[in-house]
């Protein structure tokens, strides 16, 4: 029926966003539990039409909102609702959408199931990191499929993860305020960061949840309730707050710049000194979630793609405005 | 000369006198050479040859003697005189022979001539007998001629041929012996059997005329009969009326809608008989009737000589009336419109009976012109409706019935040949006469059987029964839930706009037992105010918002937060659902563009309305819709974190009870109410 797919289409949210291997295709998941996947060279190339900026496929992948993808070099790892499911990408490409295998974590309650909010990929360990709703972090081997370890320390469920290669040391922010990292290797929580109670960060009439996380080895860069802040790691001290209102749900490092996105129509480009270089608007009133695609198979497609409250996927071909948008 | 013939005559007189003068003639031969010289006698007598010879004597002797005196006169001497008298009496003598010569010659010419002159008339006289003669021949010719010419009229009279005649003719007639041999009598037979037969006919014929003209009298006679039977017969007819109804078989009244079913034009029959027919075989509750005046329906199909006087008479009339009033181009023109936009003065009602005793009728209009049906509804209730003021369009006739299929908004004309009419006299759209004239919905037009194909404009009138028969059972049955849809929205406005959300109980579960959100307000807004609003653009840019829908403003209030809801209501509730727009006034103002918690309610109410339609025929979904907002704003309210830079207590106490606040990267509320549990979690 036109109206209800219409009203569909308004109040959908694309969460997740991921790219292929090949650095061809983007993989856009949503509140409703599907999966699109689009045709970044398709609709890049210059004959591109309106049917390339819809999906080449889009299937259903979970009962509830995919909050989370990663890919390996040959899997599309998905979570949402409680499990994490992998499917192959040369398949989704031939249009066969079945799931390769699906796991679920071991919870503690039973009574909800708790969401998959972030996956990490480990590579040196070729595990997967999942951590959500249910306070803990998950860590699973991606060749036999099983929980291996289980971090707790968290207080409310955990927003975002983010990996530190050198040590290597996993970082998560969560709804409890903290930035705590942990070392993969001993299993345990090296440092915690309460990010609300320092002063010229917190925010209280936004809470003090972390949103978003960035990590480049002594960098950090954390925002959500708080302010946007850059943190130096050892000292555990911010060295730079982004005076930037609105909560930022994702943030990332790209050259010597720092990419946020949240509340708030626009990708906004910090400097690291602090100072805002561009705020470039796109066609959702809110981001979520920032996606960069630096394959180095595919060259002419380096975009930058953000997706949020909307069914758009906003594509910036060049950091200084949007191109166009891909849509559900 | 001339005295001697009268000498000579004298005598003649004087001889003959005493005897009459014929007398003397018939003895004149005889007594005249006695007595008178007879000239004429003489001259039979003498001979002219002598007599000419004797003149041509005497001439010579006279010349002579003349010579001679001559001679002697001029030799002169004494005895010449005496020669000379001698000569001349001589010459005297021959001078006398030379008269009576000339007397004779004289006589004889007389004579011949009368002698030519006596043969010349007898040959006349001849003649003319000859000329008589010839022309008695040729008359008689003449006549001959003419009686052989003569043809009777019993040769025109066509006789039976001969066989015949000796076959049939009775022996005395026919005379075979006689009439054989003789042809005039064998004519006369026939004649005489002709005149035999022709008067055997003539008494027939007197006889068959007799007889005829008994008969006709029967005719009449039998004729005041029966004109006498059908005042009677009708009396039957009339008190059998009661009985029919008693038992239910309104045959009378059904013979008579027949009867003036022929007069309908073609699409208006079409929708009679298939509505009449589908009201007999499915649907008790659906009845048919025609209205309107059948002698102007039979007017419209009159002769065109009758038209054509009119016409004349009436160019006439508007010859004069131009003349001394001129009326404007305008007025003109609007006449034309008014000719273009005829309706045929028969219509057909239908009554469409609902459950609950509301009846919906429907008037079908034919436009003749135009060749489209439209129809005018009207909603009657069983009990007397206090309308409240929000729900004044719900059954206006004008959008009662819109889009009862989709996108079917009737204010357009569906035959594109219209378009061209329309230019002619400068209608621009047939929106402006709707009011009047009724709606030409598209459903309207395949009950009547008329297929328009798009982009192609229809020129004959071609109402086919098959098209109105597949959507007839549809259309009816679309028909009674619009009008049981409307009326229950009715009833339920009338309960929202004194702040009372009206659940019924078989909804109840839907919602957890206390609701502290209420209902403030709820008012019909126009379009225009609609899509001026500043949270309702996603809306009016995805195109759910046309100007065939109705608006309405809610709002719901809990302490010092007010949620203005606006809600889009399409003319096809209940199957296709409302749309809520959303805007919370509570600590600054929040819609879905700036706050994700207030898109997932949007999205509860407008996206997961599946679960509030209720029990068919899902009338209550507004009002689960409505109550679930209230739901959701408690739940807002309640579970929104506290700011520990103020203080205070909350200003909302949690009462609700819920596994988890928040989840997901967008930190969603726990909108999701489960039965019976009575807890809120997350979609």
């Amino acid at each position: 029926m036109e109206v209800f797919q219409a009203l569909q289409r308004l109040h959908m949210i694309i969460f997740s966003q991921n790219v292929s291997p090949c650095g061809k295709f983007l993989a856009a998941g949503n509140n409703y539990g599907q999966i699109a996947i689009f045709s970044l060279s398709a609709a890049l190339s210059s004959e591109a039409k309106e049917e390339s900026k819809k999906p080449m496929v889009t299937f259903q992948a979970h009962d509830g909102p995919v909050y989370s993808m990663v890919s390996t070099d040959r899997h599309l790892l998905s979570a949402g609702d409680g499990e994490v499911k992998a499917w192959l990408w040369a398949e989704i490409l031939k249009k066969g959408c079945k799931e390769l295998w699906r796991r679920q974590p071991p919870y503690r309650t039973s009574l909800e199931v708790p969401e998959i909010n972030a996956l990490l990929l480990v590579p040196k360990e070729n595990s997967l990191i999942l951590a959500g709703g249910d306070c803990q972090l998950h860590t699973m081997d991606l060749e036999t499929g099983t929980f291996t370890r289980a971090l707790w320390g968290h207080t409310d469920y955990i927003h975002c993860l983010a990996l530190r290669e050198r040590s290597p040391e996993v970082l998560s922010g969560g709804e409890d305020g903290a930035v705590r990292l942990w070392d993969l290797r001993t299993a345990k929580e090296v440092q915690t960061i309460e990010v609300y109670k320092h002063e010229e960060c917190s925010r209280p009439h936004n809470g003090r949840w972390i949103g978003c996380l960035a990590t480049d080895s002594d960098w950090m860069v954390c925002g959500g309730g708080p302010a946007l802040t850059l943190w130096h790691l050892r000292s555990s001290t911010p060295t730079t707050i982004f005076p930037m209102r609105a909560p930022q749900k994702h943030v990332t490092f790209y050259q010597d710049l720092i990419l946020s996105a949240g509340q708030g129509r626009c990708v906004n480009q910090w400097q690291l000194s602090g100072e805002l270089k561009a705020q470039v608007p796109g066609s959702s009133p809110g981001l979520l979630s920032l996606s960069l695609n630096q394959q180095p198979a595919a060259p002419e497609c380096k975009v930058l793609t953000a997706a949020g409250n909307s069914c758009r996927v906003d594509v910036f071909t060049n950091l200084g405005y949007r191109a166009f948008s891909l849509s559900f | 000369m001339s005295s001697e013939s009268s000498k000579k005559r004298k005598p003649k007189v004087i001889r003959s006198d005493g005897a009459p003068a014929e007398g003397k003639r018939n003895r004149s031969d005889t007594e005249q050479e006695g007595k008178y010289y007879s000239e004429e006698a003489e001259v039979d007598r003498r001979d002219p040859g002598r007599d000419y010879e004797l003149y041509k004597y005497t001439c010579q002797e006279l010349q002579r003697l003349m010579a001679e005196i001559q001679d002697l006169k001029s030799r002169g001497g004494k005895d010449a005189a005496v020669e000379i008298e001698d000569r001349r009496i001589q010459s005297c003598v021959h001078f006398m022979i030379l008269k009576k010569l000339n007397r004779l010659a004289h006589i004889r010419l007389k004579k011949g001539r009368d002698q030519t002159h006596e043969a010349k008339q007898k040959v006349d006289a001849y003649h003319l007998q000859l000329q008589n003669l010839l022309y008695e021949v040729m008359h008689l010719q003449k006549e001959i001629t003419k009686c052989l010419e003569f043809k009777s009229k019993h040769e025109e009279i066509d006789l039976v041929s001969l066989e015949e005649f000796y076959k049939e003719a009775p022996p005395d007639i026919s005379k075979a012996e006689v009439t054989m041999g003789d042809p005039h009598q064998q004519t006369l037979a026939r004649l005489d059997w002709e005149l035999e037969q022709r008067k055997r006919l003539a008494e027939k014929y007197r006889e068959c005329l007799s007889n005829k003209e008994k008969i006709l009298k029967e005719i009449e006679v039998k004729k005041e009969y029966l004109s006498s039977l059908q005042p009677r017969l009708n009396s039957i007819m009339q008190a059998s009326l009661p009985v029919q109804e008693y038992l239910f078989m309104p045959f009378d009244q059904a013979h008579k809608q027949y009867e003036t079913a022929r007069h309908l034009p073609p699409p208006l029959y079409v929708l009679f008989v298939q509505t009449t027919a589908y009201g007999q075989a499915c649907d008790k509750t659906l009845s048919v009737a025609i209205e309107g005046s059948v002698d102007e329906a039979k007017a419209l199909f009159k002769p065109p000589e009758d038209s054509q006087d009119d016409e004349s008479d009436s160019d006439a009339e508007e010859e004069q009336t131009t003349k001394r009033r001129r009326p404007t181009l305008g007025v003109q023109l609007d006449d034309k419109r008014k000719e273009m936009l005829k309706r045929h003065p028969l219509s057909v009602m239908l009554d469409l009976k609902c459950k609950d005793d509301s009846v919906l009728h429907l008037t079908f209009y034919y436009l003749m012109n135009l060749n489209i049906m439209t129809v005018k509804a009207k909603v009657t209730t069983a009990t007397e409706l206090i309308t409240p003021i929000s729900a004044g369009d719900l059954l206006s006739p004008d959008s009662v019935l819109s889009c009862l299929y989709p996108g079917d908004h009737g204010k357009k004309t569906p035959n594109p040949a219209n378009q061209y009419q329309f230019d002619k006299v400068g209608i621009l759209t047939l929106r402006d006469y709707v009011l009047d004239l009724g709606h030409p919905y598209l459903w309207v037009q395949k009950l009547g059987g008329l297929h328009f194909p798009k982009e192609q404009p229809q020129h004959t009138v071609i109402a086919d029964h098959s098209l109105s028969a597949s959507h007839m059972e549809t259309t009816m049955k679309l028909l009674k839930t619009r009008v049981q849809s409307r009326l229950a929205l009715h009833k339920q406005f009338a309960s929202l706009e004194h702040g009372i959300v009206p659940v019924t109980s078989d909804c109840q579960y839907l919602f957890p037992a206390k609701v502290v959100s209420r209902l403030v307000k709820w008012v019909s807004i126009a379009h225009e105010d609609y899509t001026e609003l500043h949270f309702t653009k996603d809306i009016v840019e995805a195109g759910l918002a046309g100007d065939t829908n109705l608006y309405y403003m809610a709002l719901v209030e809990r302490g010092t937060a007010k949620l203005q809801a606006a809600v889009v209501l399409n003319p096809g509730y209940s199957s296709i659902p409302p749309v809520f727009q959303l805007c919370l006034n509570w600590k600054g103002e929040k819609t879905n563009n700036n706050d994700d918690n207030i898109r997932a309610m949007e999205s509860e109410v407008n996206v997961c309305y599946k679960e509030l339609c209720g029990p068919r025929p899902s009338h209550q979904l507004l009002t689960n819709q409505l109550q679930r907002l209230c739901v959701l704003l408690d739940v807002y309210l309640e579970t929104e974190s506290h700011d520990d830079s103020v203080e205070g207590p909350k200003e909302f106490p949690q009462e609700k009870m819920c596994l988890r606040l928040f989840r997901g990267p967008s930190r969603m509320k726990p909108f999701k109410y489960n039965h019976p549990q009575g807890f809120f979690s997350h979609r």
